[in-house]
Formats: C-alpha cells, sequence, structure tokens
C-alpha cells in the first residue's frame, strides 16, 4: 500500500517558503494626540509575510495594526524602522496591493460595475477584458444584479461585497484588509470570508493576504498565522501556525481551540495593562 | 469455568497489528509531535479510518 493517506498540511513547507513577499522590520510609528503630546503606537515590531501566504494580524483596538497596514499600504511612512514589499522598501501605494477598508470606498458616483472597471483601468487591463472581468467578479459575491445601480442604493453589506470584487478583480499580488468586515452583520461577514477562503484557495499560493482585525474567531478562521499584539503601545507577543484545510468553519475542533487559546492570550494582555 | 482472563492487548502486541495505512498515521503524528513545542493536533476520523491532520503551532514572540 501507498504512503500516507491521510492529507496533511505541512508545516514545514510554510516555514521553508521563499523569500518574503511582505517584511515589516523594527517598526516603531508614533502618532501626536490633540494636546501635542507624542504617543508610540507600534513599538519595534517584526514580522515577514511569505509570498501566498495568508496571514492576520490581530489585537486590541488602539495596538497599531492599522498603522502597521497604512505603512504597508504606502499610506504612511513609519517613524523609525521600515517596511518593504519584495525586498524593496515602501514609498508609496502601488496596483501591487490592493486595499480593502473597512468602510467600502466606492466612487459614489459611478456604477458598481463602473467602479470595478475603473480599478481595472488604472492596472491596465485591455477596455475589451473589463466589462466582461466586472461581470465574473459581481457574480462571484452575489451582486451580479446590481452592477449598474450606484452604492449608494446598496446596503452596507452589499457595498462591502463590491469593495472585496473590485479588491479581487484586479488580481493583486497583495490584498491588505483592514477590519474589512468589522461593521457588517453576521451573515454579510460569514458569506465574505467565505468568499475570501475561496478566492485565496483559488489563487493556489500567488496572493499573498494580509488582514488586520480585532476578530479572534476572523483570525483563526481565515489565516495560515496569526501574530497577536499587544495593547498600546503594539508590539508582538505570540505568533499562532494553523495548518488546516479550507473552507474552515467556525465549528471545526482545531479552529475553535485555537480561538479559545488567543482569547486566553489576549485577556492574559488585558490584565496585564490593568495591572492584576 | 475458564479462568483466562480477557486482557487488552499491549501496546508491543497493537503495534504489531498495525495496517501500512495506521503506521503512516502514526508515523506522521510522531513526525509532528517532534517538531512542535507548543500547539494542538487535530486528527479527523471518516468511517474508521484518519483522513486528515490538522495542527496549530504556538510560540511566544516577546
Amino acid at each position: 500500500m501507498s504512503e500516507a493517506a491521510p492529507n496533511v498540511v505541512d508545516l514545514a513547507s510554510l516555514r521553508s517558503a521563499g523569500p518574503p513577499k511582505l517584511e515589516v522590520r523594527d517598526l516603531v510609528q508614533t502618532r501626536i494626540t490633540t494636546s501635542g503630546q507624542s504617543v508610540t503606537a507600534v513599538d519595534h515590531v517584526t514580522f515577514e509575510v511569505a509570498t501566498g501566504e495568508f496571514v492576520c494580524l490581530l489585537g486590541p483596538s488602539g495596538c497599531g495594526k492599522t498603522s502597521i497596514l497604512n505603512i504597508l499600504a504606502g499610506l504612511d511612512r513609519p517613524f523609525s524602522g521600515e517596511a518593504r514589499l519584495d525586498g524593496h522598501p515602501i514609498s508609496g501605494p502601488g496596483p501591487d496591493r490592493a486595499v480593502l477598508f473597512q468602510e467600502p470606498a466606492l466612487f459614489p458616483w459611478l456604477s458598481v460595475a463602473a467602479n470595478i472597471e475603473l480599478a481595472l483601468k488604472l492596472v491596465g487591463t485591455p477596455a475589451d477584458r473589463r466589462p466582461e472581468l466586472a461581470r465574473t467578479w459581481l457574480a462571484n459575491v452575489g451582486l451580479e444584479r446590481f452592477a449598474t445601480v450606484q452604492p449608494h442604493e446598496l446596503s452596507e453589506g452589499m457595498r462591502q461585497r463590491a469593495a472585496l470584487a473590485r479588491a479581487l478583480a484586479t488580481d493583486p499580488d497583495v490584498l491588505l484588509g483592514d477590519e474589512p468586515f468589522g461593521s457588517l452583520d453576521a451573515q454579510a461577514r460569514e458569506l465574505l470570508q467565505d468568499e475570501v477562503q475561496r478566492v485565496w484557495v483559488e489563487r493556489e499560493g500567488r496572493a499573498t493576504f494580509l488582514f488586520v482585525t480585532h476578530n479572534v474567531r476572523e483570525a483563526a478562521l481565515l489565516a495560515d498565522r496569526v501574530l497577536v499584539m499587544s495593547a498600546a503601545p503594539g508590539h508582538l507577543i505570540e505568533e499562532v501556525r494553523i495548518s488546516a484545510p479550507r473552507p474552515r468553519s467556525l465549528d471545526d475542533v482545531l479552529v475553535a481551540r485555537v480561538v479559545s487559546e488567543i482569547h486566553e492570550i489576549l485577556m492574559r494582555e488585558v490584565d496585564k495593562g490593568t495591572g492584576r | 469455568m475458564s479462568d483466562e482472563p480477557t486482557t487488552e492487548p499491549t501496546s508491543e502486541q497493537r503495534l504489531a497489528s498495525l495496517s501500512d495505512e495506521e503506521r503512516a498515521v502514526l508515523a506522521k503524528v510522531s513526525e509532528i509531535v517532534q517538531k512542535i513545542q507548543y500547539g494542538t493536533v487535530v486528527l479527523v476520523i471518516q468511517d474508521g479510518k484518519v483522513v486528515q491532520i490538522e495542527m496549530a503551532e504556538k510560540f511566544r514572540l516577546r
């Protein structure tokens, strides 16, 4: 009989992955409060994301995870340390990185399909291919019937689905998500989490996803690796590598177990913060 | 009356009677156990067979 029948996602394969797609080295970010004080938001954070990996940066509100994402998106500069994409320092936004914000940032004067077609135009997709690609992606997120409507005519969940379709239609190397499902109801959230898992699997190791979230369940559901951050000033305290096939469900034994362990880590952090 | 006790097989006896498939599963599990310092391993069983091994590994960073 042949070797090893069971399906195992090998941890070693993650570790020996090629050169990192994204690198954050000794990153420090500060912000100035309204009273003029300088506050450290991100405190010497270092991590790498390999090509084709799905990583979630998880931490309590205000721990600086959005600051890190903004720097990787090229929307902000670090106070010190560096952020690299494919080994090159990140100096600004680029078509190689799509960003999914918490609020769906659609152009209100364009139809849903036109929003996607504009994004395709900006990444250089030939004009004759844009309408079909837009249609396909709208169908993927269940919005095919709403192609011609304007964003304000859609519900919040539908707008976020349109934003996801727009981000994925451009086939970005890197998808950065800043609490992308944070404002959605439970059903819409679940639908989009499934869609994101499906797309990530379909790209077969070509797409690198980094999501920022404070939702432990979302992180355990989606990520290959969860990087857990402390409360402000944010630094990395723990890493959890999850090897389980997708699509995952919150009811999976391993997912549920990881969720409870991460909760425990975060509760310890909260206790430390309150001096208990 | 028979005084022959109905004993459970010893671990040696169990190991000796394993099928190739079961050996492969155990070899994989022991490989994982040796590699992981802190974590969880889940064996998914269907129809009496291990069809999947899932795992999570934890690392303290600071």
